[in-house]
C-alpha cells in the first residue's frame, strides 16, 4: 500500500511541469551569466551543480532537476493508461528521453577531455586537463630513467603537507593562487626565500572570465631535508626556468603542469595546414597531417575539422592552432566520453516515437474544417 | 550523391530552357571575398556601398539625361571608360548634417553629392582624417565613422573608375615614323598595355632619344617624350586594383584572380591571362566606339577563352544565373503576391467571398513559387543548403511559415491559412530586406560550417522548427481573435484548437530532432554533445517551453485558451533564441552578429505581450458574459 502511493506519487505529471518550468530558468539565468562569469563558472554553477545557492537559499541545480525529471520519467511506465497501443508513440518517445537522460548523466560523470599540444616535428603522448593541475616532483639523479611524484589537484590547496615515500623531504603549501603573476622584488628578500622566490613575490589575481586564462600559482615550503634546501619556493605555470633541488645528492625539478593523461600511443604532428578562402581572411579549412605510432607501427591519418580521429575510445578533434615564426603549433581536443552513443540512439527512438505518434494524430488535427465561412 | 547530381542537372537544364542567354558583359566573372561572382553582383554591391541603392534613381543622375534611372553595371562602364567624367554622378549619400558642414557642403536635402564636392571638402579634412584612422573602432564617435565612410567611399569611388585605364586607348600616335616602328597607322589611338606590349619595339627610338642634346630632336622625338609622359601619368592610375577579374594561369581554385592593374605591375602574366586582356582590351575599345555588333562577337570569344583555357573554371553557367537572379528581384515580387492575396482576402470578406478567396488562394500560391524559386537559385549558386546565414534562415523561416498556412489553406478552405500566411511571409520578408542592405548575402563560410552535410540537416531541420514553431504561435494569435469574434461556435473553436495542438507536434517534431542532430554535429566536430552554449540553450529553451505546454494541456492545468497563449509566448522564446542570443556576444555561434537588433527584438516582444495576454483576457470575458447570459 505505501509503496503504491509513492509511485502515484512519483509519477505525476505535475512533477514534471514544475521540474521543466525550473529546468528552463536555470538555463535563462545560466546563459544570461555566461556574459559575466564565462562559461565554464556558469556551467559549474547552474548547470552541473546539485545546489545552486541563490543568496543564502538553497535551490536544485540543473543535475539535481534533470535527475528528479528522469526518476518522473520512469515512474511514468507504471501507469496502467498508456499500455496501449494507441499510446505506443508515446511511450516509444518517453523511453528516448530517458535514454537521453541517462547518456547525459554517464557523459556528465565519466567523460573527460582535455589537450594535445604538438609542434610540427614534434610528438605527444598525453592530454592536458583544461582546468586541473599537478605538482610534478621529477627525481632526475638517475642516469637511465626519470622517477615521477605527481600530487594531484585536490591536494593542492593552502596548509596541505605533501610528503612521499620517494622523496626525502617534506612540501607544505603555504598558499595556492587561482591566478597570480609573478612581479620583481622592490627590495631585497630574506635568507628564508629560495628560487624563484628570491627575485620575484607571486601577486594574486582576480581569477579571469573563463577559467583556462588563469594561471595558477603556488608558495610552498621544503622542510624536514636535513639540508639547505629548506626553505621557501614559488612556482607557476608555465615557468620559464623550473625550480631544480638537490637534496643528499639526489636531484629533484619542481613543476606546476596541467593534469596529464597519458595514452597508449602517441601522435607525431607532421603538417598542420591553414586554408583561407582565396583573397579573404576567411578560414576555409583548418587540418592536422599526424602519424599515429602504436606499439612501433606508424599510421598517417589527417584529422580536419568536421572530421576527427577516433582510437581506442579516444577522439580527437581538431581544436585550435598556434603560429610561430618557424613553425606551426596544433591544439587537438581530445574527449573519451562513454556515453557518446546515446544521443544518437535516443534521437533515433525518439524520432520513431514522435513520427508514430503524429502520423496518428496529424490527419485528426487537420482533418477538412466542416464549417463553410468562418474568418 | 548521384541523385543530387541528377536533380541539380535537371533544375539547371530547367533554368537554360527558361532563359536561354548569350554571355554578355553583366557577366563577367569577378572574384571578391572568396567567390566567383558576375561583375553584376560586384558593381550592384559597390554602389549599395556608396549611394545605398543597387541602381541609381534619376535624382543622382545628370539632369540633360533626362532618363528614368541607370543600372549600376552601366554606371559602372560609363565612370571606368570615362574615369576623368565621375563627377556627373551624384551617387554619394551622406545623410549625416554634421559630416556635410564639415566639408563644406550646401545642405541637400536627397543627400547626394558628387566626387567633385567630396574631393574638394575632404581635402580640409585630411589631417583630421589621419589622426582618427589610427583609433580603435571603439573610440570613434558616429561623426568620425560617417567622416572614414564618406572618406573610403570617394577612395572606392576613384578605384572603380581608374581600374581599367590602363586597357584603355588612350594614346594617340601621330607621328608616321613611331607609328611605324609599333606597326600601326598614324593617328591610332593605343592602350597603356598595348604600349607596354611593344615597348620593344620603340627601344632603338628610345635609346636615340636619351642620346641627343634636346636641341637636335626631331619631331618624332617630342612626339616620343610626349607618349612617355601619358605613360607615366596612367601609370598613376596602379592603385586601382579592386577588379579582380584575370583568373590564376594555373586555374588552381585556392589561388586568388588578379586584377588588370595587378597583372601590369607583376609583369608575369602567362600566355592565356595575356589573351584575356587583350580580349578585354578590343571589349572597352568596342564599348566606346558603340560598335554593338564588335563587342557581341569580343564577349563571346571572352567567354569562350574562360571557359575553356582555365584549367576547371568553367562555372559561368552559375554565374550567368546569378546575373539573372540579380535583375529577376524574385523576393521583391513574392513579397508583392503576398501582399495583394491579403488585400484580396479582405475584401472578400466584404464581397464575393468565395471568388475572391480562391483567387487570393492563387496569389499566395505564386508568391510562394517565386519565394521557392529564389531560394533554389541560391542553393545552387552557392552549391550548398538554402540556409547558412541569418538572412538566409530569414528567407527560408517565411518559405516553411508559407508552406505551412498553404496546407492548413488547403484544408480548411475558409481564408485562415491565407491570412497567416501572408503575414509570416510578408513581415518576414520584410525583416529579411532589411538584411539584404548590409550588402553581397551571397558570402563564404568558415571552416566550421563549412559542411554541406550537416547545414543540410541540422540547420535546415532546427530552421523548419523555428518556422512551423511561429506557425503555432500565429495559430494561436487566430485562436484567441475568434474566440472573441465567435464566442458561441463551439464547434468551430474546437477544429482551430485541434490545429493549434497539431501545429504544435508538428513544431516539436522539428525543434526536438534539429536540437539533438546539433548537439550530433556538435559531438563531430568539438567533442561534446552539449556545452550550454547560448544558442544551443535557446533551442533547448524551444524544445523546453513547447514539451511544458504539452503537459500543461494533459494535466489540464491550461484550457485551450492557455494553450494558444503559451503558444503566442513561445514566438518570443523563438525570436531570443534565434536573433536574441546573437546580442549575448558570447559562444561559439554568435557569426552574423547584427547592430540595431535589440530594439525590434524588443518591439517585437512588447507587440506579443500586449496582444497575447490582452486577447486572452478579453476572450475570456466574452466567454464569461456567454454563459451569464
Amino acid at each position: 500500500m505505501r509503496i503504491k502511493d509513492i509511485i502515484n506519487f512519483l509519477k505525476q505529471p505535475k512533477i514534471f511541469v514544475f521540474a521543466i518550468i525550473w529546468m528552463m530558468m536555470l538555463v535563462v539565468l545560466g546563459t544570461l551569466a555566461q556574459k559575466d562569469m564565462g562559461l565554464y563558472t556558469a556551467q559549474n554553477r547552474y548547470f552541473s551543480a546539485w545546489i545552486t545557492w541563490f543568496w543564502f537559499v538553497p535551490m536544485p541545480g540543473g543535475r539535481l532537476t534533470l535527475v528528479i525529471i528522469l526518476i518522473n520519467l520512469s515512474f511514468f511506465f507504471f501507469k496502467k493508461s498508456i499500455w496501449k497501443i494507441k499510446k505506443l508513440g508515446i511511450v516509444i518517445l518517453h523511453l528516448g528521453g530517458i535514454l537521453l537522460l541517462v547518456g547525459g548523466g554517464l557523459t556528465a560523470m565519466f567523460s573527460s577531455e582535455g589537450n594535445m599540444v604538438i609542434e610540427e616535428g614534434a610528438q605527444s603522448n598525453h592530454v592536458e586537463d583544461y582546468h586541473f593541475m599537478e605538482l610534478a616532483i621529477i627525481n632526475t639523479s638517475a642516469v637511465n630513467f626519470d622517477e615521477f611524484t605527481i600530487f594531484d589537484q585536490p591536494l593542492l590547496k593552502r596548509n596541505q603537507v605533501l610528503a612521499h615515500a620517494n622523496l626525502n623531504f617534506e612540501i607544505e603549501i603555504l598558499n595556492y593562487l587561482e591566478n597570480c603573476e609573478p612581479t620583481k622584488r622592490t627590495s631585497p628578500a630574506g635568507i628564508q626565500y629560495k628560487g624563484m622566490l628570491k627575485n620575484f613575490i607571486l601577486n594574486e589575481l582576480k581569477p579571469e572570465k573563463e577559467d583556462n586564462w588563469n594561471r595558477p600559482g603556488m608558495i610552498y615550503k621544503i622542510s624536514n631535508s636535513g639540508t639547505n634546501a629548506d626553505g621557501m619556493y614559488g612556482i607557476f605555470l608555465g615557468q620559464s626556468i623550473s625550480q631544480t633541488v638537490s637534496v643528499n645528492d639526489k636531484d629533484y625539478t619542481i613543476i606546476l603542469r596541467r593534469k596529464r593523461t597519458y595514452l597508449p600511443f602517441s601522435i607525431e604532428l607532421l603538417d598542420f595546414k591553414k586554408i583561407l578562402h582565396p583573397g579573404t581572411d576567411i578560414p576555409k579549412s583548418y587540418s592536422s597531417d599526424i602519424n599515429l605510432i602504436e606499439n612501433g607501427v606508424v599510421r598517417k591519418i589527417l584529422i580536419q575539422m568536421n572530421e576527427p580521429l577516433r582510437h581506442k575510445g579516444y577522439t580527437f578533434f581538431q581544436s585550435s592552432f598556434i603560429e610561430g615564426p618557424n613553425s606551426e603549433t596544433t591544439v587537438l581536443a581530445v574527449v573519451k566520453n562513454y556515453g557518446r552513443l546515446f544521443p544518437y540512439i535516443s534521437s533515433i527512438i525518439m524520432c520513431i516515437g514522435l513520427l508514430f505518434h503524429l502520423s496518428q494524430k496529424l490527419p485528426d488535427l487537420f482533418r477538412k474544417s466542416k464549417e463553410k465561412i468562418a474568418v | 550523391m548521384k541523385i543530387h547530381n541528377l536533380t541539380l542537372s535537371f533544375i539547371i537544364l530547367l533554368c537554360g530552357i527558361l532563359l536561354p542567354r548569350d554571355f554578355d558583359h553583366r557577366d563577367i566573372p569577378i572574384h571578391e571575398n572568396g567567390r566567383i561572382k558576375p561583375l553584376d553582383t560586384f558593381v550592384r554591391n559597390q554602389l549599395l556601398l556608396i549611394y545605398g541603392k543597387r541602381s541609381i534613381k534619376p535624382k543622382a543622375l545628370p539632369e540633360e539625361l533626362n532618363s528614368k534611372g541607370l543600372s549600376a553595371i552601366d554606371w559602372f562602364f560609363d565612370i571606368a571608360l570615362n574615369p576623368d567624367e565621375g563627377d556627373k554622378y551624384r551617387v554619394f549619400n551622406i545623410s549625416n548634417p554634421e559630416v556635410v558642414a564639415s566639408l563644406g557642403l550646401y545642405w541637400d536635402p536627397s543627400h547626394l553629392y558628387n566626387r567633385k564636392e567630396i574631393l574638394s571638402g575632404l581635402k580640409n579634412q585630411i589631417d583630421y582624417i589621419t589622426t582618427i584612422q589610427g583609433k580603435p573602432g571603439a573610440e570613434l564617435t558616429q561623426f568620425d565613422t560617417h567622416m572614414l565612410k564618406v572618406y573610403s567611399n570617394v577612395i572606392q569611388y576613384q578605384t572603380l573608375s581608374y581600374s581599367l585605364s590602363c586597357l584603355l586607348p588612350l594614346i594617340q600616335i601621330n607621328h608616321k615614323t613611331i607609328a611605324q616602328s609599333l606597326s600601326v597607322n598614324p593617328g591610332d589611338k593605343l592602350s597603356y598595355y598595348q604600349l607596354m606590349r611593344k615597348a620593344n619595339q620603340l627601344s632603338p627610338l628610345m635609346e636615340r632619344l636619351l642620346n641627343q642634346d634636346k636641341d637636335e630632336w626631331s619631331e618624332s622625338d617630342y612626339e616620343l617624350q610626349h607618349i612617355m609622359g601619358i605613360l607615366n601619368e596612367i601609370d598613376q592610375d596602379k592603385f586601382a586594383r579592386i577588379l579582380k577579374i584575370i583568373p590564376p594561369e594555373s586555374g588552381n581554385q585556392n589561388e586568388e584572380w588578379q586584377s588588370p592593374w595587378e597583372l601590369m605591375e607583376s609583369r608575369m602574366i602567362g600566355p592565356n591571362q595575356e589573351k584575356l586582356l587583350i580580349t578585354l582590351e578590343s571589349f572597352l575599345k568596342s564599348r566606346i566606339d558603340k560598335d554593338t555588333v564588335k563587342s557581341d562577337s569580343v564577349l563571346a570569344e571572352y567567354e569562350n577563352l574562360l571557359s575553356h583555357s582555365f584549367n576547371g573554371l568553367s562555372n559561368l553557367t552559375n554565374v550567368k544565373l546569378e546575373t539573372w537572379t540579380n535583375q529577376a528581384n524574385l523576393f521583391y515580387k513574392s513579397i508583392a503576391f503576398y501582399i495583394l492575396a491579403f488585400l484580396l482576402l479582405v475584401i472578400s470578406w466584404m464581397t464575393k467571398p468565395k471568388l475572391l478567396r480562391r483567387i487570393s488562394f492563387a496569389c499566395l500560391l505564386s508568391g510562394l513559387a517565386f519565394h521557392f524559386y529564389g531560394i533554389l537559385l541560391r542553393i545552387i549558386i552557392m552549391q550548398r543548403p538554402p540556409v547558412s546565414t541569418l538572412y538566409e534562415s530569414i528567407l527560408f523561416v517565411s518559405l516553411i511559415g508559407v508552406i505551412c498556412a498553404s496546407l492548413l489553406e488547403y484544408n480548411r478552405k475558409d481564408g485562415m491559412g491565407i491570412f497567416m500566411g501572408a503575414i509570416v511571409g510578408g513581415v518576414l520578408h520584410f525583416v529579411g530586406l532589411g538584411y539584404a542592405n548590409d550588402g553581397d548575402t551571397l558570402g563564404m563560410l568558415v571552416a566550421v560550417l563549412n559542411s554541406n552535410f550537416w547545414l543540410a540537416t541540422h540547420v535546415t531541420t532546427i530552421t523548419i522548427g523555428y518556422g512551423t514553431s511561429l506557425f503555432a504561435g500565429v495559430l494561436g494569435h487566430v485562436y484567441l481573435l475568434q474566440t472573441i469574434r465567435t464566442p458561441f461556435d463551439k464547434k468551430y473553436l474546437k477544429t482551430v484548437n485541434a490545429n493549434v495542438y497539431g501545429a504544435t507536434l508538428f513544431a516539436l517534431f522539428f525543434t526536438l530532432f534539429g536540437t539533438i542532430l546539433g548537439g550530433i554535429w556538435a559531438d563531430q566536430s568539438w567533442g561534446r554533445f552539449w556545452g550550454w552554449d547560448p544558442k544551443e540553450n535557446g533551442a533547448l529553451l524551444i524544445v523546453m517551453w513547447q514539451i511544458m505546454m504539452l503537459h500543461l494541456r494533459i494535466t489540464g492545468f491550461v484550457k485551450p485558451m492557455g494553450f494558444a497563449l503559451g503558444m503566442i509566448l513561445n514566438n518570443i522564446v523563438v525570436i531570443l533564441a534565434w536573433f536574441g542570443v546573437n546580442l549575448l556576444g558570447v559562444g561559439l555561434h554568435s557569426y552574423g552578429f547584427a547592430t540595431g537588433i535589440a530594439i525590434n527584438i524588443s518591439l517585437f516582444i512588447a507587440f506579443e505581450l500586449i496582444t497575447g495576454f490582452g486577447t486572452y483576457y478579453w476572450a475570456k470575458n466574452r466567454q464569461k458574459q456567454l454563459t451569464a447570459y
